[in-house]
């Protein structure tokens, strides 16, 4: 089921939580909103479920207007944050409560909750009460509980939140592959970027109840369109940088800051200042500032952090904020000092320039 | 809000309308009733003049004061103590003796008055045998008697909010005083004693306020010593049918004290309160014999001098009597068998009461308690308030109150049994809906939104994921409702007609008139019917009635 929001705005007081975002969600795309606490992704998702009414705008699932269904006829499953297992029902009996409201037939119920409880490997808990299962194993109960009335859409609200880091990325893997295996649309509500890249096929970053971008992990890491996209993505060094010319038939833009001089690929600036986003590990360390290479800099090593398979550096660099450098697999013999002097080099070959 | 909960603020309405009917509207009644002149019915301060002028009825503000503050010192004198020790040290029996020390909380204060007139009253099984040996030893009529039994029925008030104080504070706490240097008398009083203050205190306000609202002790065994809350009743029974002018004067100064006291205590006291969650609770001491023995005769002794009253009553129901004549050591069932068979109605009428009201009572806190917990809104806190309010109204005020506003007129209650069932079910409704409603608050919406999502409507969705939920608390606050509606005694009085008597008007009426064996039977069997609820209560959730109150 495709899922259209177009326009929505919903305040809270004077407070517009979700401000004026439009979106697609395509038929069976595992689409996430992540953002910042604060930033409306829970509200909308709440919206969408039916719990909020948008102050305007309207949503669509499919060609359907569902602004004013109420939640429990908009056949959405949702998987809530805390779980909201219910505590005087059995993992079965939680399972079987949409079916049960459903009136679905009792051999039905059974065969159906047999076949999801495999499918989320719950086996041999279902006369358990949900406080006598783990932390993971009510996650499990709460997937299989939104699951099993087979909705249209699944909604999860950071689902993973009250899991251990280790449990985490395991059961992050587990819905995806549930959610690949259904073709379920479902919209994911998460704060922890790493969560958003390893499990959607899309994501929309939203930030003050703004939408900031919406694009594939891919196109959002590689090609953010604005300072806060870049940054919450992933870390990047942001440099801001004055345009002396572009060269039009290469897609090159000559640029300065601090009286050195650089080449970046990018299209034609609108104004006579860009913003760079520089992820860590696209810069490279040089030996010394060898003649005809483009883009060197240098700076003093400030500190550095070594994590094994890769080193740190938070080096002095243009602008007063220090830039941070990562290196894989550095090499016992080239780790630097705190004070040493470090040549490095930007990227010539990507686009670099924050654009939007 | 969404649109489809608009049912809901019907049902607010609903719940305001009888809000405003059973509580502000009697009030505010006699309140300008306070303000007309009995024979002119024009506006007048006359009864407020009289009240000031003549001694004889700020007298009784002062009596009421002077009774209130002393058995509030000595209950904390009592009460301080017997947490402490229960808490910080081990001492054998000490569940027993906990469980048991809560129990004259919930023990009509009347049949504690009746039991200390059976042994030190005129006729008292005590005062004969000290006067045998030419021991005239003092009369238990008047503040004495009063005090007596206040401060054994009232200790365990303080004692509970103290202990459960103690209990709040976490082992570090202690640890990091000592580690820092402080000794051990030091770290009581520098630590310890500061962080239960606010308890302390609370207990006392509440104390003295139950004190103060209370009627039938000082009507029994007060004769001449008389207080606000009995002037107040008498000014109206004598007067019933003429003016309810100085009635309704006691019964706004009476109001103003008590309402005086809950705001004080809400927002002055509560706000002090330190908001801990302890998670080693402090170590239960050993002592050495002496002291061990000691500290467990004084709480041993505390709960003995508090309960041993009721059994005298108990004793007194199966004992022959003739009139105030007890022959102690001959039995006979004679005063249980003219309960049931002469008399039986007022039995019945306890229980038929005290159902129908906490019936209504669980429907009503139920919803009122949603309405407080999920339906936040603009009214919220007027309700609240509201709602909370007959918890700081006198019983014979209140009773006054209603009988007064609904004796003629539009809608005309007084002299139905509809009215007491008002008076209990919107008088005792509060326990009910904070039980209700703490347990609401601790489950999370989205327990219900789950439901609600799966496809069940948000009504019906209410009814099969919460209240079961719920139902332990809405049990037990249920019973609690029971059990004081069964003892209701100050507001009934007022209220009842004649074939409307309760246990407890029988009770009292028994012993005015001397008949104590009947009373004592008619006390027993509310004595039991109080506690065999609590019992299962306790048995069955585990639950403190104390966490209740």
């Amino acid at each position: 089921m495709r899922v259209e929001l177009s326009n929505i705005t919903k305040l809270f007081g004077s407070l517009r939580a979700v401000d004026n975002v439009s979106l697609t969600i395509g038929e069976g795309d595992f689409f996430t909103l992540l953002g910042p606490s604060g930033c409306g992704k829970t509200t909308l998702l709440r919206a969408i479920a039916g719990f909020y009414t948008p102050d305007s705008g309207e949503i669509r699932f499919g060609e359907r207007l569902v602004n004013h269904i109420p939640p429990h006829r908009r056949e959405t499953g949702m998987v809530f944050q805390n779980y909201a297992l219910f505590p005087h029902l059995s993992v079965f009996d939680n399972i079987a409560y949409g079916l049960r409201a459903r009136k679905v037939a009792k051999p039905e119920i059974a065969e159906r909750i047999g076949r999801i409880i495999k499918s989320v490997q719950l086996e041999g808990l279902e006369d358990r009460s949900p406080s006598k299962l783990s932390g993971g194993q009510q996650q499990r109960v709460a997937l299989a509980r939104a699951l099993v009335i087979s909705p249209q859409i699944l909604l999860m609200d950071e689902p993973l939140s009250n899991l251990d880091a280790k449990l985490r990325v395991s059961m992050r893997e587990e819905i995806r592959r549930i959610q690949k295996e259904l073709a379920i649309t479902t919209i994911y509500v998460t704060h922890d970027q790493e969560e958003a890249m390893a499990v959607s096929d899309r994501i929309a970053i939203l930030n003050r109840g703004r939408l900031e971008q919406v694009g594939t992990p891919t196109e959002i890491y590689y090609r953010p369109e604005s300072r806060f996209a870049a940054e919450f993505m992933g870390s990047s060094n942001i440099i801001e940088m004055d345009v002396t010319g572009w060269d039009g038939d290469h897609s090159r833009i000559a640029a300065e800051t601090d009286g050195r001089r650089f080449t970046l690929r990018g299209q034609k600036p609108s104004g006579a200042r860009i913003t760079l986003s520089v992820r860590p590990e696209w810069i490279r360390v040089v030996a010394g500032p060898w003649e005809g290479e483009a883009n060197l800099l240098s700076g003093t090593v400030l500190g550095s952090t070594f994590l094994g398979s890769m080193i740190r550096y938070h080096v002095s660099g243009p602008g007063e904020k220090p830039l941070v450098i990562e290196i894989h697999d550095p090499g016992e013999g080239n780790i630097r000092k705190d004070g040493e002097t470090l040549w490095y080099q930007l990227p010539s070959d990507r686009p670099l320039v924050i654009r939007g | 809000m969404l649109k489809y909960f608009q049912i809901w603020n019907f049902i607010l309405i609903a719940v305001f309308a009888i809000l405003i009917f059973a509580v502000l509207y009697p009030i505010l009644f006699i309140f300008k009733a306070s303000f007309v002149d009995p024979e002119t019915g024009a506006f007048s301060l006359k009864s407020y003049a009289t009240f000031l002028h003549y001694p004889y009825y700020m007298r009784c503000l002062r009596n009421s004061l002077f009774v209130s503050t002393l058995s509030t010192v000595l209950a904390l004198a009592i009460g301080i103590p017997f947490a402490f020790f229960l808490t910080r040290y081990e001492i054998p029996g000490k569940n027993l003796i906990r469980t048991l020390g809560t129990l004259p909380l919930i023990l009509p204060t009347f049949i504690g008055a009746e039991a200390w007139l059976m042994l030190l009253g005129r006729n008292g099984l005590f005062a004969k045998a000290f006067r045998g040996f030419d021991i005239e030893i003092p009369s238990i009529y008047g503040w004495k008697g009063i005090v007596l039994v206040f401060t054994l029925q009232f200790f365990p008030f303080i004692f509970l909010m103290v202990s459960a104080a103690l209990k709040a504070i976490d082992r570090s706490l202690e640890e990091a005083a000592t580690n820092l240097g402080a000794g051990r008398m030091r770290v009581f009083f520098t630590m310890t004693l500061p962080v239960v203050t606010p308890a302390i205190l609370s207990g006392a306000l509440v104390v003295f306020y139950l004190c103060i609202e209370n009627f039938g002790v000082p009507v029994l065994i007060g004769e001449d010593f008389r207080v606000l809350s009995v002037q107040a009743y008498n000014e109206f029974i004598s007067e019933l049918g003429g003016n309810p002018s100085m009635a309704g004067a006691l019964s706004m100064i009476l109001l103003a004290i008590t309402l005086g006291l809950t705001i004080f205590q809400k927002y002055w006291v509560e706000r002090k309160n330190y908001s801990m969650t302890s998670l080693n609770p402090l170590e239960e001491k050993k002592l050495r014999p002496l002291p061990a023995f000691l500290i467990w005769l004084f709480c041993a002794g505390v709960v003995f001098v508090a309960l041993f009253p009721f059994a005298v009553v108990m004793v007194a129901s199966i004992t022959k009597t003739q009139g105030p004549v007890m022959y102690f050591g001959q039995f006979s069932l004679e005063n249980f068998i003219r309960a049931f068979t002469i008399a039986p109605r007022p039995i019945f009428n306890s229980f038929f009461l005290a159902t129908t009201a906490t019936l209504i009572g669980i429907v009503f806190g139920i919803v009122v308690s949603y309405l407080l917990v999920r339906k936040r809104g603009p009214v919220s806190y007027l309700l609240d308030i509201l709602v909370m309010l007959p918890l700081a109204i006198a019983g014979t005020v209140q009773g006054i109150a209603l009988a007064a506003t609904y004796n003629k007129g539009f809608i005309v209650l007084t002299g139905t049994w509809m009215i007491l069932v008002l008076a209990y079910f919107i008088r005792k409704a509060p326990y009910s809906i904070k039980t209700t409603s703490s347990l609401l608050q601790q489950i999370d919406p989205s327990i219900e939104e789950a439901s609600i999502n799966l496809g069940v409507p948000p009504i019906r969705s209410f009814i099969r994921v919460v209240l079961p939920i719920m139902m332990p608390g809405i049990v037990a606050g249920a019973i609690i409702m029971w059990v004081i509606s069964l003892a209701e005694l100050s507001a009934t009085i007022v209220l009842y007609y004649g074939p409307w008597a309760t246990m407890t008007v029988e009770i009292f009426q028994r012993i005015g008139s001397g008949d104590f064996g009947p009373a004592s039977a008619y006390a027993t069997i509310l004595i039991i019917s109080v506690l065999i609820p609590l019992f299962i209560l306790n048995r069955v959730s585990g639950r403190d009635l104390a966490s209740s109150l």
